[in-house]
């Protein structure tokens, strides 16, 4: 019970969603507009090891920043290129990209630094953590709230902000347009294209940046295949969150608990890959039991129509 | 005439594919300051240089052709079965505690070792699918979930209850299993063990499996239009599962061969470090799930892999430059598809406009 | 002249599909282009719309010379179009789908309440109600029929084009929407129609253009001509009648008692179908689809199985049995959807036509290749179905030659019993004739046919029994020489059984 109470636990969740929220954001609006991102993981892993690179060539951590976004955006585009422009498979596509992810971060891991396995450099500055003015001050939910790298606020802020931009503006009505019937509003002259390029590079900054909380956040530190299966997690969270920015906030928030949760548990006397297992297992329970939302959501509708 | 034009075509393509890769490479390597003509010497010398060394790329493509084989089969009856890893590693930990813990002779300790990795990682594969039947659960993202489930709990059960701990370092992995349960070697004083015959067989029969029986048939029409099968009677959950069964099936034997074969134990992580079962997705993209297709791309992947060792030992580029020209093939392939689809849609919708307006 | 467009010529590779179209249109006027399925209207029509681009000749708009490259141009120009198979966004609101494209705004948000108001305005000033929040996707046929208009109209349209506009209503909404057509000409607006049901275009049109392979073979005013002279031109010979021979039905082969499906929603698909097919008869069964005949014919081949009832073919039960198990009790089915159910488009023309035959080419449990292509070929002959090759893939014939495909793997069943759903949607009339004769040829035979038909005109050609499903139940029964198509019609609607 006290686990349960302990702000450190909730404060860690935010520091593990994080990199789980951004990329599923990203994943959302891919989903949107009628692609379907299973290379969410390699993104994110770009977006660590580019970050690491940014961050040792300028030694600027927002030009850090700048870099990983930038570098994650030419992957989505190449991307949005084969399943757009030459319509690849999404899904051999994505594949295709977690690969090239894996083999390209280790490769220039080696190349670049000239070490194997992973990275570490001490003298490395990591992200700031950002203290709240006024709610610091305020007993357990000052240490849960404040004291994050800017990136975890970032990620609040963009359910919000995609939430609104999706369902209040034009643009984003637009693309829910364009993903929902790409034929009709191509006869309306909306540029579909156009809008799932956006996406697509929107999604690519965001796992830029997912990727940076991962090798920024806490400790600076790049290891090969660090992402470790967050991407996928991620894409589930979109599933889940049935692309909808706050049901994607959500089920984030969810894997991130158990992430830290079962972090925390191997304090105690279970054996660390139960822990680790946990949130897959999670993962893989909350799809059994969200799996049929739309479903119901269809017989719903049918029944209002028919009162 | 139009057979040879046909191969030459088929042909064609793939070997496209290798050309980027490799031009990928180059630069790669040239980026790295190394000579591209040694490194790619270098490379070959290390796959097909000697016979050692040729065997050596033999056994390493042994697991990836299975898997190979086993992921095709599902891609053709449409499942995007991206659990090869999970598979994998049950089959081989299942393999190592039968072969350790059944009484017997040893060729019955390596016959039911068999079995049991098969079974096992068959019915993990089986799992997975019969969420899809019967849940509707997404089998490519159940697929991926359960791989890691299978890692960490394979690695639990090395490094807790089944541990070996006779040695004085407390390694996770298991004792060793006794010499009359191993399989055979191919020669004396290579790598290439009996595993790789399996594959051989395995390749022959799942070609004619998907090409001339009924079974095989259904397994088509299912991967091409699933409700055009079950109209014509087809019995899609039957069918779904046995072929993921057989499927993971595939992986496990995959799995219990290594074990039985090279390490002679189960080993946490041995079986995944080598990227075996994204080898085996990969070759059967590359190939675009036809069974001989597939071993052919399986072993140019364990080619460019043991290549890549070769480059890593006698010059500076790193061996990773074997997984960016992986990558980049793949990518390009991933596009190839593609790019004879949208010829064939063109053409059918010239053909649906002419008839349709 | 309001529009003109002359000489247009589309070729898609060797194919024409127009031929030196002439075309002009009134202000005020409704002007109907009739033809067969593949004679391109159509292809005339998406020129028109900045879809297509011609090979050849030249559109004139209130005089100017115009060449659109997008629809996005035609809307510019006043020119707007619905579809045959809807343009619409299901999740969305009627207002939402109706400013798409025009979205009143500020600073880049969507005013949602001026969108709403926009649209009652609108629909209160054509007098065409509609809910603006409702969710289209919950909406009748008719109801998403009247908002594309609105949307067209939304966008300032001057000449509005409906491509088969009236496939999916209901009678009284095809009369609801014919007066709307009317009213709006009368206002100012120019209507083009493109459909082939002659009787609409009678009471509608004002001048009536006519197409056939790809030619104009007539312009006429509706007052100087007639039904039979439109399919005259339409089709270019008088049709073969076919004779049915009188014969008495034997055995009932199907039989359907009490037959309930439960839905999503309150209401069950299928509410205690009774029926049943004899020997040497085919029954129809007319209505609008989406009253249940989809679910019917799951049922009865075992795609679906029914909450309630019971379901026999030749008197064995087989309401639990497997889609196989009833295929093997005498089910040969010709599908609705012939490339949702009836092909594997990858796959080729033989692997297409082995599908349910497999049981009879195998041995050992390998399929005989050369006796199933030696099947396949005679087919390809007997019903002239065009196509490179047997390993030609299914999806490079078009729908006329796949579907006589399919009409010949499921004939060569010689199975007491046939299901045949729409078997000659979307096919040209000479392929319409061998099918139809063939389904009449299993009847005279002894087999039992249920025919399930949206083409009122077919069903009544075909059927000696004919019933009416209406909201998953069967609202009407009529022996043939007994139906009249205004007692269908009602029927169809929704019409009380007498």
């Amino acid at each position: 019970m006290d686990l349960l109470l302990d702000a450190t636990l909730y404060s860690s969740t935010l520091r593990a969603v994080t990199p789980i929220l951004l990329a599923a954001l990203g994943g959302a609006l891919c989903a949107r507009v009628g692609l379907f991102n299973v290379g969410l993981e390699g993104l994110i892993l770009i977006g660590a090891f580019s970050a690491i690179v940014g961050n040792h060539l300028t030694g600027n951590i927002w030009l850090a920043l700048l870099f990983a976004m930038t570098c994650v955006m030419m992957f989505s585009l190449l991307f949005a290129y084969m399943t757009i422009h030459l319509k690849a498979n999404v899904i051999v596509v994505g594949v295709a990209l977690n690969f090239l992810a894996l083999g390209l971060t280790t490769f220039s891991l080696r190349a670049i630094f000239d070490v194997k396995g992973s990275y570490v450099d001490r003298n490395m500055v990591g992200l700031p953590r950002w203290e709240i003015p006024l709610i610091h001050d305020i007993p357990w939910i000052g240490r849960v709230v404040s004291g994050h790298s800017p990136l975890v606020y970032f990620g609040l802020l963009m359910v919000v902000l995609l939430y609104v931009y999706m369902f209040r503006t034009v643009s984003g009505f637009r693309l829910r347009a364009a993903g929902e019937n790409p034929i009709a509003s191509r006869s309306l002259g909306i540029r579909v294209t156009q809008y799932q390029y956006g996406a697509m590079i929107a999604c690519g900054a965001l796992c830029g940046l997912a990727g940076a909380q991962l090798s920024l956040g806490q400790l600076t530190l790049f290891t090969e295949g660090m992402t470790n299966g967050r991407g996928f997690i991620a894409l589930v969270a979109t599933m889940l969150g049935q692309s909808n920015p706050l049901g994607v906030g959500a089920s984030s928030l969810l894997f991130g608990f158990m992430g830290s949760l079962s972090t925390r548990l191997q304090g105690m006397a279970l054996p660390t890959q139960f822990t680790s297992m946990l949130p897959f297992v999670v993962t893989l329970l909350a799809m059994f039991f969200f799996r049929n939302k739309s479903q119901l959501a269809d017989a719903r509708r049918s029944n209002e129509s028919s009162r | 005439m139009n057979l040879v034009n046909q191969i030459a075509k088929s042909l064609l393509q793939p070997l496209l594919a290798i050309l980027v890769g490799l031009a990928a490479g180059a630069v790669a390597i040239m980026i790295v300051g190394g000579s591209v003509v040694d490194t790619y010497a270098e490379m070959w010398k290390g796959a097909f240089g000697s016979f050692y060394f040729f065997t050596n790329t033999l056994a390493r493509a042994t697991p990836i052709i299975l898997i190979g084989l086993g992921v095709a089969l599902a891609f053709r009856a449409g499942f995007f079965n991206l659990g090869a890893e999970g598979q994998l590693i049950l089959g081989g930990l299942s393999a190592a505690l039968t072969a350790l813990h059944v009484p017997g002779p040893g060729w019955l300790k390596l016959t039911l070792a068999i079995i049991a990795g098969i079974i096992a990682a068959g019915i993990w594969s089986a799992f997975a699918g019969w969420l899809d039947t019967r849940f509707r659960m997404n089998l490519l993202i159940t697929t991926l979930l359960l791989n890691y489930i299978a890692v960490y709990f394979a690695s639990y059960m090395v490094s807790h209850p089944f541990m070996d701990r006779t040695g004085s370092a407390a390694m996770a992995q298991t004792p060793m299993v006794e010499n009359a349960a191993w399989l055979p070697k191919l020669f004396q004083g290579m790598s290439v063990h009996a595993g790789f015959l399996f594959a051989m067989i395995g390749t022959i029969l799942l070609f004619l499996y998907i090409r001339y029986t009924v079974s095989g048939y259904e397994v088509r029409m299912l991967g091409g239009n699933p409700l055009f099968a079950s109209y014509g009677g087809v019995r899609r959950g039957r069918l779904m599962l046995i072929s993921m069964f057989v499927s993971g099936g595939l992986a496990g034997l995959a799995g219990a061969a290594e074990v039985l074969g090279t390490q002679y134990r189960f080993i946490d992580g041995s079986l995944s470090a080598p990227g075996y079962a994204w080898s085996g997705i990969m070759a059967t993209l590359l190939a675009s799930s036809h069974p001989i297709g597939t071993a052919l791309a399986a072993l140019l992947l364990a080619a460019l892999q043991t290549g890549g060792m070769g480059v890593e030992r006698n010059t500076d580029v790193p061996l990773e430059i074997s997984s960016l020209i992986q990558a980049v093939l793949i990518l390009f392939v991933s596009a190839r598809i593609s790019y004879s689809f949208i010829k064939n849609r063109k053409k059918a919708r010239a053909a649906a406009d002419g008839s349709s307006t | 002249m309001l529009l003109q467009m002359k000489g247009i010529t589309k070729a898609y590779g060797g194919v024409i599909a127009n031929k030196h179209v002439d075309f002009s249109l009134k202000k005020g006027e409704v002007h109907a282009l009739v033809g067969e399925n593949g004679a391109g209207k159509t292809t005339l029509m998406r020129i028109l719309y900045g879809m297509e681009t011609p090979t050849d000749g030249s559109i004139t708009l209130n005089g100017k010379p115009l060449q659109f490259s997008s629809p996005a141009d035609a809307i510019a120009n006043g020119i707007g179009m619905v579809h045959q198979h809807f343009m619409l966004y299901p999740s969305f609101t009627i207002a939402e789908n109706i400013v798409i494209g025009r979205e009143p705004r500020r600073f880049g948000f969507i005013n949602q309440f001026r969108a709403i108001s926009e649209v009652a305005e609108l629909s209160r000033q054509y007098g065409m109600p509609v809910d603006p929040r409702r969710v289209i996707g919950d909406c009748s046929l008719g109801v998403q029929q009247r908002v594309e208009i609105l949307k067209v109209l939304h966008q300032g349209a001057e000449i509005i084009i409906l491509d088969e506009p009236t496939g999916v209503l209901t009678p009284l909404e095809v009369k609801e929407l014919l007066e709307s057509v009317r009213r709006l000409a009368r206002s100012g607006k120019s209507f083009i129609i493109i459909t082939h049901k002659l009787q609409e275009v009678m009471d509608v049109a004002d001048r009536i253009t006519v197409l056939r392979d790809g030619e104009v073979t007539g312009a006429v005013d509706a007052s100087g001509t007639n039904v039979d002279e439109l399919s005259r031109l339409m089709v270019g010979r008088d049709l073969v009648n076919l004779q049915r021979k009188e014969q008495t039905p034997g055995q009932p082969i199907l039989e359907l008692e009490g037959i309930t499906l439960a839905g999503s929603g309150s209401k069950p698909v299928l509410d205690h179908i009774n029926l049943s097919v004899h020997a040497g008869e085919i029954v129809g069964i007319a209505g609008i689809s989406g009253n249940g005949q989809s679910e019917l014919l799951q049922v009865i081949s075992g795609l679906a199985k029914p909450d309630a009832g019971a379901l026999r073919l030749q008197g064995k039960d087989i309401k639990d049995a497997s889609v196989r198990q009833i295929r093997e009790q005498g089910l040969a089915h010709i599908p609705e959807d012939r490339y949702q159910w009836g092909v594997a488009k990858e796959a080729t023309v033989a692997d297409n036509g082995l599908m349910g035959h497999t049981d009879r080419y195998t041995k050992y449990g390998l399929i005989k290749g050369g006796k199933v292509r030696e099947m396949v070929r005679g087919w390809v002959e007997r019903f002239s179905i065009k196509t490179g090759s047997l390993d030609t893939k299914a999806q490079h014939l078009s729908g006329g030659n796949l579907q006589k495909l399919i009409v010949a793997r499921e004939l060569e069943h010689r199975s007491p019993f046939l299901i045949a759903a729409e078997p000659t949607r979307g096919v040209d009339v000479g392929a319409m004739e061998v099918i139809h004769g063939e389904l009449l040829k299993r009847r005279d035979d002894g087999g039992a046919v249920l025919l399930v038909s949206s083409e009122l005109t077919e069903v009544l050609k075909l059927s000696d029994r004919i019933l009416v499903m209406y909201e998953g139940r069967i609202v009407g029964e009529t022996r043939a020489e007994e139906a009249s198509e205004e007692r269908i019609s009602l029927w169809m609607a929704g019409g009380k059984r007498q």
